[in-house]
């Protein structure tokens, strides 16, 4: 219990330290945010009423406390070049991303634990070997290339699916999925190739434990052996692993994003850099940097939880 | 849970169950079913940051609101001829000095509140105040006074006479407001045009809904119009072909017009625009003050070699700052010559062979592309262009528009009869521009001959100057489903025009 | 640490394969080793040729022959101003392993000395403050810095480097701690302290050397990410600007001749994966090599 609480109190001191960072960073973005709000035609005047209108005038550590107590509140402000509040975009888009890397690092596992498994077993055959070559230039290939090539094959070519866009559930389930399945594929077919990797070498590592040896020596063959004791141990890494992963994707899906016009977190913080919306840039950065250390503290608790070795350990 | 997260958490499962980022019902119908939709999709490239265009620079949102949304007292068509729009008829005094403007007296806003004179003058006094920041202003410092004499008429005097006054007026500067819909102009567009902003997407789409109480000049044909921005151009193309759009405004990947001439279910128009692809050049400071170097720079470059690599060979000659819609337009492509042994002889005498030069690109598809060409011809002369890419807008803007921190630029100028704003005093050409100053205002106030023979001989006296380079018109590459009707194929005003958008 | 960390370190990073090859047999080893030699090769290679000589002056436009297939004279064709692609390649050759290098390096000079500075050192509030700025730092993904580092220097291959290489430091510190962490017990380490030798003398002299199969292995890996980041970066346009030819960029530029020349956007993908998967089967192949008590387990 203590080392829970204490792993809480760390995940709140970093998520300061980062608002902290993510202020500061803030600041040296070249360009006065009021300057850049006026536009090219505005005089020193106008400059001086906009940073008032905005608060900018103020001392940075009351606008830095400005800021994380609106945050505290879920108001993230009003930017300065949209002049609408960005809470709704920020949420928009956190769904938006959300839903595409969690629905593609679902269907990578659904792709990596049979094939990584099927791997395992077959280690030292011909068939394992071709598995483990198409997992290593799975991992090479740009997500985008595989995205192009997709909507060449699947929108363009077969009609099947819309090459961009996004429709969110309540408009429709159908529209929603079809919008959904080309940028997902294209996350997933290289996320599970990356996971396909780690899944052989969970499934090989617990086949080398004792216990499978003695169930195997007791006349089981080794995949029934694997199916009744194995599996469990072998998530331990693979879960860990998806989670890091899931945690990189937030982000890493921008060109997915761009390729299929896709509103999310990425796309917002492209289009917030290009309008130098610095209040949207702030906000996104903030979210994204949040919604990593949070899914890090999740992958550490969960591991805690999963492995009991640790578990007794701590 | 920190309080951090938990309101974070909280509010994001909010937003899962209420909110949702509609990008409308799926369209992919096919042609035969089209007949009956009263919607239409249209893809733009450029997307509003808001709907102010009295405080945001840029083409984007007078290209969705304009004619659509907010109305003028007069449009321009699609040939480039004033018409009637706000109002019906207008007359001019014989000192060409004073416009009397009647105006339509079932005209409305879209909150119900009819057009008055007063709300023309309240919204044309508006442009002159600090309320109003964009620089487009200016072209109503020509205006003396506004008089409202009765609700259905308007009497603006001009300080003096002016050929252009009344053609900026169809611009954005003529737009009429409602005193109660100035309060945020940057989410709500209170007009008086046949459609309203139904639904405002920021970075994704606009809804423009059919008003059912317009009585006005322009009545809308659809019930709905959506415009969807987007950023990448081969993704709009794709959105095209795979029939989840129905229109792209300006196709910018010129490349694939073939594919879709190809097409039986689509149809491609190419138009004109007021766009003049300008290889800039400095002319007050550095390297290109020399006219010489300048002449050498024109008769290096071969412009139709540049059109066809960068833009697919779609686009105009001009040889001037004059797009040929213009009523002062002559061909002037043959001032300058491609001629490489000409323009290797003058850098040379202009002493500035291997000499390095700042080339500022902004970060967009057709400037990057013209770029790489003009550079590789004008190495093939003796030059040494270093190629800085500039973010565009913002970058560009504030290095090479503001600072005039650049050597030679290309970019689209996208205004109408922008020639006295492009070489006039101050601006980043640093064209010197005495010359042209008094032919220009003589013009302005002189008979219509006079005007046009006036502005003829300033473009010409530009060009002649080698004031920069004019690589070519930017065309209006329109594509859509085969059996669009109504399409704006011109895009000669800062509109794109969706009330005689239909399907046949 | 109250909790562990994940199991594997590198993992963090979203570096993909850390802890697979242990499971290899020594011939599966040696074939990836020599495999992935032969693809960083063929980039070098190309890199290194391109400063002497290429089939074609790379800014040659030709408006008359653009968008060629593959003949003797363009081997992988032309591209939309009629320069040669297979010339691209090889300029494009030089700013992957330019974003590799310059990554790696930054990422290694400071997270290294970090690592082994929180491994070394007896005092826990610095290994502990370390640590915990590692953590900070890995919630900023390389992605996402190199996104806001455009905004600030305005996008370009150098404000991209600096990113990757900043985000990878992480990894780097974690791999050379946990490393020093297992010799610090060593005999050869308290005999080293004994002699009076001072901490930055035993880094030098016996940690480091110790450590430093580690350390490339993880540089392999970071390589080949920073390859694919740059890549992407380019694709949006955050990344090295025209007229820098970039197989990223080639990449995007080439989407509107998909349907007429595939063979642009094929050539620039190709290549882009041979990288890639050059320097992650180099950096699996090091790792056996390096670590004989890794190889002996499998």
């Amino acid at each position: 219990m203590r080392a829970l609480a204490s792993r809480l109190l760390q995940f709140v001191l970093t998520v300061w330290a980062a608002t902290v960072a993510v202020f500061a960073l803030m600041q040296i973005l070249p360009g006065n945010a009021a300057q850049v709000a006026a536009g090219m035609s505005a005089t020193a005047e106008d400059v001086a009423r906009i940073e008032q209108e905005f608060g900018l005038d103020r001392p940075l550590i009351v606008q830095y406390g400005d800021w994380v107590t609106g945050m505290l509140q879920g108001d993230f402000g009003t930017s300065y070049v949209t002049d609408a509040p960005i809470t709704p975009l920020v949420l928009n888009s956190i769904q938006v991303t959300l839903i595409l890397v969690v629905s593609a690092m679902v269907l990578a596992l659904l792709i990596a634990v049979p094939l990584g498994t099927l791997a395992a077993l077959l280690r030292g055959r011909s068939l394992g070997a071709v598995l483990s070559g198409l997992s290593q230039v799975g991992v090479a290939v740009p997500n985008f290339l595989a995205a192009i090539l997709l909507v060449m094959v699947f929108s363009l070519g077969l009609g099947w699916f819309p090459s961009s866009g996004w429709q969110a559930p309540i408009f429709g389930i159908g529209g929603f999925l079809s919008h959904l399945i080309l940028p997902v594929f294209s996350l997933a077919l290289v996320q599970g190739a990356i996971l396909t990797r780690y899944v052989r070498s969970a499934v090989l590592e617990i086949m080398r434990e004792d216990y499978l040896r003695t169930a195997r020596a007791k006349g089981r063959t080794s995949a029934s052996a694997l199916a009744v004791h194995g599996l469990r141990n072998a998530a331990i890494p693979v879960v860990t692993v998806a989670g890091v992963q899931l945690a990189t994707l937030l982000i890493g899906a921008v060109v997915i994003e761009q390729v299929f016009v896709l509103p999310g977190m990425g796309s917002e913080l492209v289009r917030a850099v290009e309008n130098r919306d610095l209040l949207a840039v702030q906000a996104i950065v903030m979210v994204l940097v949040f919604l990593v250390l949070a899914l890090n503290l999740i992958i550490d608790l969960l591991y805690t939880l999963l492995d009991p070795r640790v578990r007794n350990a701590a | 849970m920190s309080r951090l997260s938990a309101a974070v958490a909280g509010t994001a499962v909010l937003a899962l169950t209420i909110t949702g980022c509609g990008a409308g019902a799926d369209s992919s119908t096919g042609s035969e079913a089209n007949a009956d939709r009263t919607d239409i999709i249209v893809a733009h490239t450029a997307e509003p940051v808001n709907l102010d265009f009295t405080t945001t620079d840029g083409a984007a949102i007078p290209q969705a609101l304009m004619e659509n949304v907010y109305e003028s007292l007069v449009r321009i068509d699609q040939d480039g001829e004033i018409q009637p729009a706000l109002a019906t008829e207008w007359e001019l005094s014989d000192d060409r000095l004073t416009y009397t403007f009647t105006l339509d007296e079932n005209a409305t806003f879209s909150n119900g509140e009819p057009v008055t004179a007063d709300d023309v003058k309240f919204s044309y006094e508006r442009v002159g105040s600090d309320d109003w920041t964009n620089a487009l202003g200016a072209k109503m410092d020509v205006v003396d006074s506004i008089a409202a004499p009765d609700d259905q008429t308007v009497e603006i005097t001009l300080a003096n006479p002016s050929n252009t006054w009344l053609f900026n007026l169809a611009s954005l500067v003529g737009a009429v407001f409602h005193p109660d819909g100035v309060d945020d102009l940057a989410n709500t567009a209170v007009g008086s045009g046949p459609y309203e902003v139904e639904e405002f997407t920021r970075g994704q789409q606009i809804v423009f809904t059919k008003r059912a109480d317009y009585a006005g000049a322009t009545p809308g044909e659809l019930d709905t119009v959506t415009f969807r921005y987007f950023d990448d151009a081969v993704a709009a193309s794709n959105a095209l072909k795979s029939g989840q759009i129905d229109v792209i405004g300006n196709l910018q990947t010129p490349e694939l017009t073939s594919d879709f001439e190809a097409d039986d279910t689509k149809q491609v128009a190419e138009g004109t625009t007021n766009g003049e692809v300008v290889l800039s050049m400095n002319n007050a400071d550095g390297i290109f003050a020399d006219q010489t170097a300048r002449e050498a720079v024109l008769h290096g470059i071969d412009e139709q070699a540049v059109l066809d690599t960068a833009w697919g060979g779609h686009g105009t000659m001009i040889g001037s700052m004059v797009p040929p819609t213009d009523p002062y337009y002559e061909d002037l492509t043959d001032v300058w010559p491609h001629d490489v042994e000409k323009a290797k002889e003058l850098v040379e005498e202009a002493g500035i062979e291997g000499e390095e030069f700042t080339f500022t690109v902004p970060s967009r598809p057709y400037a990057q592309a013209s770029a790489e060409m003009v550079a590789a011809q004008l190495e093939e002369i003796g030059l040494k262009p270093d190629i800085v890419t500039q973010e565009f807008p913002a970058v560009w803007l504030d290095e090479t528009m503001t600072n005039h921190d650049y050597d030679m630029s290309v970019i689209n100028h996208v205004e109408a009869r922008d020639l006295l704003t492009v070489f006039g005093e101050g601006y980043y050409t640093g064209y010197d521009s005495s010359g042209i100053e008094e032919i220009a205002a003589a013009a302005d106030e002189g008979t219509e001959e006079e005007y046009v023979e006036g502005m003829k001989e300033v473009a010409r006296t530009i060009t002649d100057d080698a004031a920069a380079g004019f690589l070519y018109l930017f065309p209006n590459l329109v594509v859509a489903d085969a059996t669009v009707t109504g399409l704006p194929v011109n895009a000669v005003s800062d509109s794109f025009q969706i009330y005689d958008l239909a399907w046949s | 640490m109250t909790t562990p960390a994940p199991p594997d370190s590198t993992a963090s990073t979203g570096a993909p394969a850390a802890d697979v090859p242990r499971t290899r047999s020594g011939r599966a080893t040696e074939l990836t080793f020599v495999v992935g030699l032969v693809l960083v090769g063929i980039v070098v290679v190309l890199a290194l040729v391109s400063f002497v000589w290429t089939p074609h002056p790379p800014t040659q436009p030709d408006a008359a022959g653009r968008l060629e297939g593959m003949s003797a004279a363009h081997p992988f064709g032309t591209d939309r101003y009629g320069r040669d692609t297979l010339t691209w390649i090889m300029l494009g050759a030089r700013v992957t392993l330019l974003v590799g290098i310059v990554a790696v390096g930054i990422a290694m000079l400071i997270g290294v000395p970090l690592g082994v500075l929180a491994g070394m050192t007896r005092a826990r509030w610095l290994s502990g403050l370390i640590m915990r700025g590692n953590d900070l730092l890995l919630a900023f993904p390389a992605l996402l810095l190199a996104i806001v580092f455009s905004a600030v220097f305005g996008p370009g291959t150098g404000p991209a480097m600096a990113a990757l290489g900043i985000a990878a430091i992480p990894a780097f510190a974690r791999v050379a701690r946990s490393g020093t962490l297992q010799i610090m017990g060593r005999e050869y380490i308290a005999a080293a302290r004994t002699a009076n030798r001072t901490p930055l003398q035993i880094a030098i002299q016996h940690v480091v050397p110790n450590i430093a199969g580690l350390i490339i292995v993880q540089a392999s890996v970071t390589f080949a990410l920073s390859v694919l980041a740059e890549a992407g970066l380019s694709f949006l346009g955050l990344g090295t600007q025209p007229p820098t030819p970039s197989w990223g960029r080639m990449l995007q530029e080439s989407q509107q001749f998909l349907g007429s020349r595939p063979e642009l956007a094929i050539w620039p993908g190709l290549f882009i994966a041979i990288a890639v998967l050059g320097f992650n089967l180099l950096g699996d192949g090091l790792r056996d090599r390096l670590d004989p008590t890794l190889r002996g387990r499998s």
